[in-house]
C-alpha cells in the first residue's frame, strides 16, 4: 500500500521514520524526508552527522534498521524489491571517485551499460563518447584514471553514472577530495545535470551550488534532520542555534 | 648406525680442485643432451599443466575462503592448513602409494601433476585471497552502485585488478612449483631431475648430471622472471592506482 501511494506521483525518494544504528550509535534518527521528482536537495551538516549514511541508504550501500524507505515506488528491504535492478536507476558519485583503474575513461562509462543494461557495445560507446564530451573530456576517452586529475576523474565518474540513464543521482561530497581549482569544473557539470531535470540529493558544503540549483537544503546534526528550507532561507536566516553555529564556521573564510 | 668419517675429504679437496676440470666430462653431458632435453620439455609442460591446475584449485579455494558463511570457509581453511603443514613429498607418496590401496590407480605422471596442483593450489589460494582483499572497498561499492551482481563485480572489477597485484607472487609460486617438480623423479617421472639421476647412475657422474640440471633450472627461472617483467610492462598503465 505504501508503495502504491508513492507510485502515484508522491516522492521519488521517501524516508518515513527511518532509524539506523552502527552498534550502539544511532546514526540516523527518525528521518522523515520526501524528495520529489526533478527536485535537487542539498544535504549539509557537520562531519559525522549522518549525511553520507543518509544517501548511502537510498541505494542500499547501507541498510536501515526500521522505518520505511521507498525509492522510485519500491520499498527497500521488501522481498519484492529487486535491489540490483533498482540500483541501475540510481547513480552514485563517491567522494573518492572510485573509478576502475584498469579501465579507460570510456570503458569506465560503458562497463555497466554493456554488462548490466545489456546495451550493444557500439551503442554504449557512442553514448559514452557523447557523455564524456558533455563533461568536457572528449579528448580523454582513452586515458586511464591515473592519467587524469582529480577534477577530471570526478567528471568521468559523473559521466559513468549518467551512462546508466538513471532517474536519481546521489552525490556524496563530490568535491571534498579535490584541489580548490578543480572544484568549479565538477560543480559546473553537476549544475548542468540538475538543469536537465535530474532528481538529485547532494551532500556538499558548496553553498554557491546550493543557491544556484537546489530547491531545498537539509541540515543534519547528530543523525537527525534539524532544519530544512530553501537555500535562501537556510543560508540567510538559519532557524536553529546548531545551524547558525555550523554556517558561521563554513562561512568564515 | 655409524656416522661415516668424512675427514679425509678435506685432505683431498685441494687435490680434487686441481684435477676437477680434467675429471669433469663435458663430452658426456653433450652425449646426454637429448635426454636432458626430453627431461626439460617434460618438466616444462608438466609444470605448466600443474600450474594451471593450481590456479583452478586456488581460485575455487580463495572463493570458498572469502565467503561469509562457515560452510565453505571452514573446509577451505582446513585444506589449506593441511597442505601447508605437511611436506610435499609426504603428499606425493600418499597419492602415489596410498591411492592405489584405495582402489584408485593412476599413471605416475597424472599422480605427479595432481600432487603439484593440489599442493601449489593451497598457496595460490592464499595469494589470490590476499590480492582480492587488497582491492579497495570503494571498487566493490562502485560496482554495487551501478547494479552489478556479485559475479559481474568479481569478473569485471575485482579479479582483473587482483590479478595484476598477484602476478609477482604467482610467478614466485610458479618458480617454486618448477623446483618442486623435481620430486616427481622419485616416482619415476622422466623429468629433468630424473635425467640427472640417470647420468649419475649410468655413468657414475653425479657432478655432471646435477650441474647440468641446475643450469637448466636456472634457465627456467630466468624465463619465468623475464615473463614477470614482460607482464608487468604489459599491464603497467592499465592498472596504475590513483
Amino acid at each position: 500500500m505504501t508503495s502504491n501511494r508513492s507510485k502515484n506521483g508522491a516522492g521519488m525518494i521517501e524516508f518515513r521514520g527511518v532509524n539506523k544504528w552502527f552498534g550502539a550509535l544511532n546514526v540516523l534518527k527518525d528521518i522523515t524526508l520526501s524528495v520529489e521528482p526533478r527536485e535537487v536537495v542539498v544535504v549539509c551538516g557537520p562531519s559525522g552527522s549522518g549525511k553520507s549514511t543518509l544517501i548511502r541508504c537510498i541505494n542500499g550501500l547501507e541498510t536501515i534498521r526500521d522505518g520505511d524507505l521507498v525509492v522510485d515506488g519500491q520499498r527497500l528491504g521488501d522481498p519484492a524489491t529487486n535491489m540490483t535492478r533498482l540500483r541501475t536507476e540510481i547513480g552514485f558519485v563517491f567522494q573518492s571517485f572510485n573509478l576502475y583503474p584498469h579501465k579507460t575513461a570510456l570503458e569506465n562509462v560503458t562497463l555497466a551499460p554493456i554488462h548490466v543494461r545489456k546495451i550493444p557495445r557500439a551503442e554504449a560507446e557512442k553514448a559514452g563518447r557523447e557523455l564524456l564530451a558533455k563533461v568536457g573530456l572528449a579528448d580523454k576517452v582513452n586515458a586511464y584514471p591515473a592519467q587524469l586529475s582529480g577534477g577530471q576523474q570526478q567528471r568521468v565518474a559523473i559521466a559513468r553514472c549518467l551512462g546508466m540513464r538513471p532517474k536519481i543521482m546521489l552525490f556524496d561530497e563530490p568535491t571534498s577530495a579535490l584541489d580548490p581549482e578543480m572544484i568549479s569544473e565538477v560543480l559546473d557539470v553537476m549544475v548542468a545535470v540538475a538543469e536537465e531535470g535530474m532528481t538529485m540529493m547532494v551532500v556538499t558544503h558548496e553553498m554557491g551550488f546550493a543557491r544556484k540549483v537546489a530547491q531545498r537544503v537539509v541540515f543534519m546534526d547528530a543523525g537527525a534532520i534539524v532544519e530544512s528550507g530553501t537555500p535562501e532561507e537556510f543560508f540567510s536566516h538559519p532557524k536553529t542555534d546548531r545551524s547558525r553555529a555550523f554556517l558561521s564556521k563554513i562561512l568564515r573564510h | 648406525m655409524a656416522i661415516p668419517d668424512t675427514s679425509h675429504y678435506c685432505l683431498l679437496t685441494t687435490a680434487y680442485s686441481l684435477t676437477m676440470l680434467e675429471n669433469f666430462s663435458f663430452r658426456t653431458i653433450v652425449e646426454y643432451l637429448p635426454l636432458f632435453g626430453q627431461g626439460l620439455v617434460t618438466t616444462v609442460w608438466l609444470s605448466l599443466l600443474s600450474f594451471a591446475g593450481a590456479l583452478a584449485v586456488g581460485i575455487v579455494l580463495a572463493a570458498m575462503n572469502l565467503q561469509r558463511g562457515w560452510l565453505f570457509r571452514v573446509p577451505a581453511k582446513a585444506y589449506i592448513d593441511a597442505v601447508r603443514a605437511t611436506p610435499l613429498l609426504a603428499q606425493l607418496y600418499f597419492l602415489y602409494f596410498g591411492l592405489p590401496r584405495l582402489g584408485i590407480i593412476l599413471p605416475e605422471l597424472v599422480v605427479g601433476i595432481l600432487a603439484l596442483s593440489l599442493n601449489s593450489g593451497a598457496y595460490v589460494a592464499e595469494i589470490i585471497r590476499a590480492g582480492i582483499l587488497s582491492i579497495p572497498r570503494g571498487q566493490v561499492e562502485a560496482g554495487v552502485a551501478s547494479g552489478m551482481t556479485y559475479v559481474q563485480r568479481m569478473r569485471l572489477v575485482i579479479l582483473p585488478q587482483a590479478f595484476k597485484v598477484t602476478i609477482p607472487p604467482l610467478l614466485g609460486q610458479a618458480i617454486v612449483l618448477v623446483k618442486d617438480s623435481a620430486l616427481l623423479s622419485l616416482i619415476a617421472v622422466a623429468e629433468l631431475t630424473r635425467a640427472g639421476q640417470l647420468l649419475a647412475s649410468d655413468r657414475f657422474m653425479p657432478a655432471e648430471g646435477f650441474v647440468t640440471i641446475a643450469a637448466f633450472y636456472l634457465l627456467l627461472y630466468y624465463g619465468l622472471k623475464g615473463l614477470a617483467a614482460l607482464s608487468g610492462r604489459w599491464l603497467g598503465l592499465a592498472g596504475a592506482r590513483t
